[in-house]
């Protein structure tokens, strides 16, 4: 018993040692934004800062700027469109194919999931001409279908895995009790994939709401950026890099991604594990 | 009606506070109807972005632009030729600089007005200088002592650095090269064999390149302190800087002494690269809102509240003006009275980038400048060609 | 069962706004890229485009620029995925074996993933500036160097930033799906490998390695394919400074793409990029098949 508890201790301390390494960088990230903008090359740097010194003056000036709120909300807008149309389009595109044989199903299951493979950013040239002859250049509501399909082969893939693992034969109960196609699939395959659907969702609301290089290149205003555009906004070459408000925003825009995390973290590991992934 | 303004004034800068604050409400009073949506990217962001957009109709109604910038453009033939198209185009373009209108001018006709001129002059800091007992260098021989001679450590063991320039493209190296009596091309513009790799010019790269490799001067890695920090907390005894540089330090450093001279000479003289904005009209625009926009930006009011943030005046009744006279801008248009343009071609953008990599190889010591130069001009060469 | 004819329509819609949207938004880009690869197809000269077969593929292939990002990304690859499969393994692994505060462990070494690339490469920057607070510890606290060391402005020590990066951003995604597979391991294995007298790493090779094959085989290709992605880390940090020296394949078709206008020449790099990744991933598929 007591050799237990002694090794139980020891994989802790390892476990704790790396975790210090492992978020240091993140309490780096907040200190900084809690120390005056001025000290950014104070000597000696400090990894925290002097009780005396914390300022929240960062964090004012973010929230007295109105752009910012716009930034933000065209992130939560973006984001939330783009991951409930992948959803949608994935659990419908992933149920079918699961479980109908059609012609061409092998083909266009192969095809979606060897488009995984293509790096999404080769894409940006024909994408972008896409765009323009679509007219979604520096509109908001351009980057939506985008993102859906960048997320919609990752997204079928894992729910196909999903709903072969709901049995058959609670399609075939709704058949005898007159439903259809449609029936089934609002009845029992969203239900009973939920899970999974979330835990795709988590995933795809983090790549649309960190996503940088498509919208650097299609957006040009300043209110239609969103918030990592506009977080790398305040970079210039030859000035001064303001990192108390460069770190402040980061913070701020840190924190809808960990509420999302936080409340859905069981469907998450349940999404990883049972979809696609078959030990 | 909107029209849509897009320039390279810093997001977090004076000139962009006073063209929020003072101009655009200034010129929306003045023209009912039309609003003005101003965009500020990062230098090297606009001209990129003004190429992405060229491809898709989406560019802006007028551009604050590099005027280094402007022959591509035209190449491109996004630019509106505002002397065809404006009738009363010599009316406005003869209250302004000549030698500024001619950045504007590719194969006689103007694809802008100038909105503001400048040049670079020499920056030191004053205490560091008296510290090692040095007056400010006058020639490229003093300059290079005097780098040397202030490159150190501070009391607090940190590295200080006697000069600093924050990248090597032509902008930076152009008035080394032409101070030390080299060129980039000949005075033709069609021919770079001979001229970039000049004994002149190599030797204006190696004596960068050895300063760099004996840790006198830094500045354009990513690593390196932004340049106004730099020289606010003396970490970097001198810079080439234009105007606006003393509002920036006013700013952001109101206590710190330094002074100003002109560049140092050598065999070519003190020569100075001449900088400076055109305003310009893209094709797709709405013409007569920005056109009434552009002409607003080269008035006297808007000119002369520019100055207040060291931009210089190219209006020449601004120029006169007691703004500009109390902005001590002399010394800079000293400077540009010996100043001279980059080369003035369509492929500038692409040869001033290869030019930035050759110089990256030279001082990292993975080529000779010999080398480095001598294969750069048999590029030069292929893009003049072209 | 027989698809009624009401079955056949309805299945049709709920494959429509897929088959809709992927088709135009990702199968028609692909055709096109395809296409462009073969044409001259410039900023300049946007009005006629010529068809020039397979000249944009050699332009790529004969481009020193483009053999060093293409180097540095296959050793960014090579680095980061066993680098991020080893270290997210060995914390599932001791995850696995405590009693107590498993959620709670999972959460924080989870953080990494959910910082957006942007912020993190950010934080990155800042702590390896080269006056930054990393330097300032190595100089003057350890006393391993005098001088400050320049890490943003080589090519090796610029990539070793963003491999560390990749690293420390990948080890809690590898965490929770070796969490997940290390579960479905039957306990009764372990049971019948004691009894047969194996020791702590006997096990861990003869019984989970094996087990868990499936789950390293996923890994393996999802961050074989993320190592070719890498694009905004490298981007923030180093920017492909010194000249070109740290760019990777996505940061130099981005450059030749939008800075220069070269859109047939970035188009023929885009598909050798695909090509050699589709290649890589039959590989290892191959390869985990073989130890069967």
């Amino acid at each position: 018993m007591k050799k237990k508890t002694l090794i139980q201790i020891m994989l802790h301390l390892f476990l704790i040692f790396s975790l210090v390494i492992v978020v240091l960088p993140m309490v780096y990230m907040v200190s900084t934004s809690l120390k005056p903008n001025g000290a950014l090359y104070e000597y000696p740097p400090r990894f925290l800062p002097g009780l005396e010194e914390i300022t929240i003056e960062n964090y004012l000036y973010i929230l007295g700027q109105g752009k910012f709120y716009i930034n933000f909300l065209n992130s939560l807008m973006v984001a939330g469109c783009a991951v409930l149309l992948a959803a949608l389009i994935s659990s419908a595109l992933g149920y079918v194919i699961a479980r109908f044989a059609f012609p061409g199903r092998n083909f266009l299951f192969s095809f979606i999931v060897l488009t995984m493979i293509i790096p999404g950013l080769t894409l940006i040239i024909p994408q972008y001409q896409l765009a323009v002859k679509l007219k979604t250049i520096n509109s908001l509501t351009g980057l939506i279908p985008f993102y859906t399909a960048w997320t919609i082969p990752y997204s079928t893939f894992m729910i196909k895995g999903f709903v072969e693992n709901i049995p058959k034969e609670l399609d075939e109960a709704t058949y005898m009790d007159g439903g259809g196609v449609l029936t089934v699939f609002g009845r029992i395959i969203i239900p009973l994939a939920k899970p999974g659907i979330a835990s795709v969702s988590i995933f795809n609301f983090l790549t649309a709401w960190e996503e940088f290089p498509w919208a650097n290149t299609v957006i040009n205003d300043n209110l239609k950026r969103t918030i990592p555009i506009a977080i790398s906004g305040f970079f210039g070459q030859h000035q001064f890099t303001q990192w108390g408000y460069v770190f402040a925003l980061s913070v701020f825009s840190l924190v809808p991604i960990l509420m999302v995390f936080i409340f859905c973290q069981k469907f998450f590991v349940a999404g990883l594990t049972s979809g696609g992934v078959k030990g | 009606m909107t029209i849509n303004f897009w320039h390279h004034y810093s997001a977090q800068s004076a000139e962009n506070d006073t063209l929020m604050n003072v101009l655009i409400p200034k010129f929306e009073e003045e023209n009912p109807g039309i609003k003005v949506n101003a965009v500020s990217h990062e230098w090297g962001d606009l001209h990129e972005k003004i190429l992405i957009s060229a491809q898709s109709d989406t560019l802006p109604d007028v551009g604050r632009l590099d005027s280094a910038w402007i022959p591509e453009f035209e190449k491109m033939g996004i630019l509106v030729a505002l002397d065809e198209e404006m009738s009363d185009y010599n009316d406005v373009s003869a209250g302004l600089l000549d030698s500024a209108m001619s950045t504007a001018s590719v194969g006689g006709h103007s694809y802008g007005l100038a909105l503001n001129t400048n040049s670079k002059i020499l920056f030191y800091n004053v205490q560091g200088l008296a510290d090692v007992g040095i007056n400010a260098p006058k020639t490229m021989d003093e300059f290079v002592t005097a780098v040397k001679a202030l490159a150190g450590t501070n009391e607090n063991g940190q590295q200080v650095w006697g000069y600093n320039e924050p990248a090597l493209a032509g902008w930076n190296l152009c008035p080394f090269i032409w101070s030390m009596g080299g060129a980039i091309t000949n005075d033709e513009e069609t021919k770079a064999s001979g001229y970039i790799n000049s004994p002149e010019t190599i030797e204006a790269i190696q004596i960068l390149a050895d300063l760099y490799s004996e840790g006198a001067i830094t500045g354009w890695n990513s690593g390196d302190i932004p340049m106004t920090d730099g020289f606010g907390t003396g970490r970097y005894m001198m810079l080439l800087e234009g105007p606006w540089k003393i509002a920036e330090m006013e700013g952001a450093y109101p206590d710190f002494e330094y002074a100003t001279t002109e560049i140092p000479a050598g065999k070519g003289g003190s020569i100075s690269v001449l900088g400076g904005e055109d305003i310009s009209m893209f094709n797709s625009a709405n013409k007569d809102a920005a056109w009434k926009f552009i002409k607003f930006m080269t008035e006297p009011f808007a000119q002369e509240e520019m100055a207040k943030c060291g931009q210089i005046p190219v209006n020449k009744e601004a120029l006169e003006s007691d703004t500009a006279k109390e902005a001590d801008f002399a010394p800079f248009i000293d400077a540009i009275a010996t100043a001279k343009s980059r080369p003035t071609v369509a492929c500038w953008s692409e040869m001033d980038s290869e030019l930035s990599v050759a110089v990256t190889a030279v001082m990292n010591g993975e080529k000779t400048a010999k080398e480095a130069m001598d294969e750069l001009a048999v590029t030069f060469d292929e893009m003049l060609a072209q | 069962m027989q698809t009624s004819k009401k079955g056949k329509f309805q299945i049709g819609l709920l494959l429509l706004p897929g088959l809709l949207i992927f088709g135009i938004f990702t199968v028609y880009p692909i055709i096109k890229l395809f296409l462009m690869s073969f044409f001259e197809w410039d900023f300049g000269n946007i009005a006629d485009q010529k068809f020039i077969g397979l000249k944009n593929y050699r332009n790529v292939l004969s481009d020193r620029y483009f053999r060093i990002a293409f180097t540095n990304t296959i050793i960014y690859t090579f680095v980061t995925v066993p680098g991020q499969m080893i270290f997210g393994f060995l914390t599932a692994f001791l995850i696995n074996q405590i009693t107590r505060f498993k959620v709670g462990y999972r959460v924080l070494y989870y953080l990494p993933v959910i910082t957006s690339w942007v912020i993190a490469s950010l934080v990155f920057k800042y702590v390896f500036n080269t006056e930054g607070l990393l330097n300032y510890f190595l100089v003057h606290i350890l006393h391993v160097t005098s001088q400050n060391i320049r890490w943003l402005d080589t090519r090796w020590s610029g990539l070793w930033i963003a491999m560390f990066l990749g690293i420390w951003k990948g080890i809690g995604w590898n965490m929770v799906v070796f969490l997940a597979a290390l579960q479905t391991v039957p306990a009764d294995l372990y049971e019948a490998a004691a009894i047969d007298g194996a020791n702590a790493f006997k096990k861990l090779f003869n019984v989970t390695l094996p087990c868990i094959k499936g789950t390293i085989l996923f890994a393996l290709v999802m961050l074989t394919i993320g190592g070719f992605n890498v694009f905004t880390s490298v981007k923030m940090i180093t920017g492909g400074e010194p000249g070109h020296q740290t760019d990777v394949v996505l940061t130099w078709m981005y450059h030749k793409a939008f800075s220069t206008g070269a859109f047939g020449y970035s188009a023929a790099l885009s598909f050798i990029i695909t090509v050699v990744l589709a290649i890589m991933a039959i590989i290892q598929f191959r390869m985990m098949q073989q130890k069967d």
